[in-house]
């Protein structure tokens, strides 16, 4: 056999790999995918098939108008607002002053940060708990506000610190000798030049707030008071209950947002990400 | 007389400084005090008392008693559920490291057009929301009735497994699920640190003979070695501090499965929320906690020697 044919027939069989991997890898959702459209809802039956054989948005409707998913996505972008603009407006004069200056107890600070930063919120849920409950502050917002805040500050901090170590300092200087103000700086380069560190920051906070459930179902105890995350962890189907059908739409709408995002800012993503020396 | 002088300015200079700087993040700084580390001394605290659903108030110090039934007997099953991660963390990251390293290298296969559609279709898990891409495994894959893996056994006509009933089973389908969720971002390091890697190497060992595994065994792997690294090291931290696919599969409260694997972070979150012992339960986060500082310490100085 030539070499040129040889190396056809390995181009063949690696696309064919290839393609069975991708599908592999798809199943669970191309399965949530089909069943949230089927419409004979016959998930017992021996003939599945990834086509649907009648088509229906029955189940889309019925997360819309039987789920009350409108008010928990209302919480949940209420939560992730108001972490998104606490933790930045602290963290980004924070990150430019480990990043510019240094002083005594620098070092020492930021050693601290990646300590904490190993450390997962999910062992203090606990003494959070029994701190906050005498506030009154359980089953409120601004409970989960101060938790999702404090566990995103740090993150931020050192994020965005990593970020603006990478910008020359010699662009402010230039702009110092210039006679810019230290107002000036910060607004009209500092910060449109900290623009991809500060957009991932934001999105990685919008995703966490997004996602994060366990938090939201221990501390928030009515449906009407549920985030996204914790809404759609209350309507999983069991092994006896609830409707897989509807769970699937339900998994499907809430992810959208996510992967959008996700895609978009992909390129961002390893640059904003990786500069800060951390992943998310 | 005039030294004195400068030295006083370049003193005020520093002061001025510091001040500023402090200044700055404060606000920030202040909230991981009270937020982060507060709670994690108070976590401290309770883990020196007897607190638990019955002594919610009126608790008392009983010293070291938590730790000692934490690390002495062993029936407690912290140190089962140690053994556990332990396993778990080198199970996951031998599979990672290996398949990604295998699926980076066929992406890197000379003439492959589609390279970048694969890409981004194998990536996809990592796009989607953690919790829901298990919820959706959980359900639509390993439901013992109407999951797809028992739809297909038996339109083979075998009997439906319960995937997660056993504790054996349920680690595997667990892994399996950490596998599908961990891959993309280790296939998108290793595919990162293979593109960045200079070709003339390879020509000239193809010139002295060398074979494909000794290609790979002392010209790639070397090289990409530092690259990855960092991304490694990460991602077994997150492997080992994992909560979600093992607390989301088998033991949601009201819907236990049946198999009985803890890893240290779900043990801990059992015993405070589920069992109520809070007094152990922290105690057991102090544990990991020191676990990890311990660990970090460790691989911040090995990174820093190599440096």
């Amino acid at each position: 056999m030539s070499k040129k044919n040889k190396q056809t027939i390995r181009l063949i069989i690696v696309n064919l790999f290839f393609i069975l991997i991708c599908f592999g890898v798809l199943i669970p959702i191309l399965y949530a995918f089909s069943v949230s459209l089927n419409a004979e809802n016959s998930l017992l039956g021996a003939n599945f098939s990834f086509l649907p054989k009648r088509m229906t948005l029955q189940n889309y409707k019925a997360v819309f108008t039987e789920k009350p998913i409108l008010l928990w996505f209302k919480n949940s972008m209420i939560l992730a607002v108001v972490t998104l603009v606490i933790s930045l407006g602290t963290g980004i004069p924070a990150a430019y002053a480990f990043s510019r200056k240094r002083f005594p107890g620098r070092k020492l600070i930021l050693k601290i940060l990646i300590l904490l930063y190993a450390f997962p919120s999910l062992l203090s849920m606990m003494a959070l708990y029994k701190l906050l409950s005498p506030m009154g502050l359980i089953n409120t917002k601004t409970g989960l506000i101060i938790v999702y805040t404090g566990t995103m500050a740090v993150f931020a901090l050192w994020n965005m610190k990593g970020y603006f170590d990478t910008i020359p300092v010699e662009i402010e200087e230039a702009a110092r000798i210039d006679g810019a103000s230290q107002f000036r700086l910060v607004t009209g380069i500092v910060l449109p030049l900290a623009k991809p560190t500060i957009a991932v920051t934001a999105m990685m906070i919008l995703v966490y707030v997004w996602n994060e459930y366990i938090f939201a179902i221990n501390f928030m105890t009515g449906s009407d008071t549920y985030t996204l995350a914790a809404g759609l962890y209350s309507l999983q189907a069991t092994e006896m209950s609830g409707s897989w059908p509807v769970f699937s739409a339900a998994s499907l709408v809430v992810s959208l947002p996510i992967l959008i995002v996700f895609f978009a800012l992909q390129k961002n993503m390893t640059t904003g990400l990786t500069s800060g020396g951390v992943k998310g | 007389m005039k030294k004195q002088q400068h030295t006083d300015r370049e003193k005020k200079k520093i002061r001025r400084e510091t001040l500023s700087a402090y200044g700055q993040s404060l606000p920030s700084l202040l909230l991981i005090l009270l937020i982060v580390i507060f709670p994690i001394i108070y976590t401290g605290y309770i883990s020196l008392t007897n607190m638990n659903v019955y002594h919610w108030n009126n608790y008392e110090l009983i010293g070291l008693e938590n730790y000692k039934d934490a690390l002495l007997v062993f029936d407690n099953g912290f140190l089962t559920a140690l053994f556990v991660t332990i396993l778990w963390t080198i199970v996951n990251m031998v599979l990672q490291l290996v398949i990604a390293y295998g699926i980076a290298m066929l992406l890197n296969t000379k003439g492959l057009r589609l390279r970048n559609v694969y890409r981004t279709l194998l990536i996809f898990p990592w796009a989607m929301p953690g919790y829901v891409s298990i919820l959706l495994w959980k359900t639509g894959m390993y439901n013992s009735q109407f999951g797809l893996l028992n739809q297909w056994i038996q339109k083979l006509g075998g009997e439906p497994v319960r995937w997660l009933g056993s504790n054996v089973l349920a680690f595997i389908s667990c892994t399996v699920v950490n596998l599908w969720l961990a891959l993309p971002f280790m296939i998108t390091i290793i595919d990162g640190a293979l593109q960045s890697l200079d070709k003339s190497f390879y020509e000239s060992a193809v010139l002295d003979g060398a074979t494909w595994l000794e290609q790979t065994r002392y010209i790639t792997i070397p090289m990409i070695k530092p690259i990855i690294a960092p991304s490694v090291l990460i991602t077994t931290f997150t492997t080992f501090k994992q909560f979600d696919i093992i607390y989301l599969l088998t033991q949601q409260v009201g819907a236990k499965t049946g198999a009985d694997i803890h890893t240290i972070l779900t043990y801990a979150y059992e015993k405070a929320f589920i069992t109520n012992n809070y007094g152990y339960s922290s105690a057991i986060s102090i544990l990991i906690f020191g676990m990890l500082l311990v660990f970090s310490m460790l691989t911040s100085a090995k990174s820093r020697e190599e440096v």
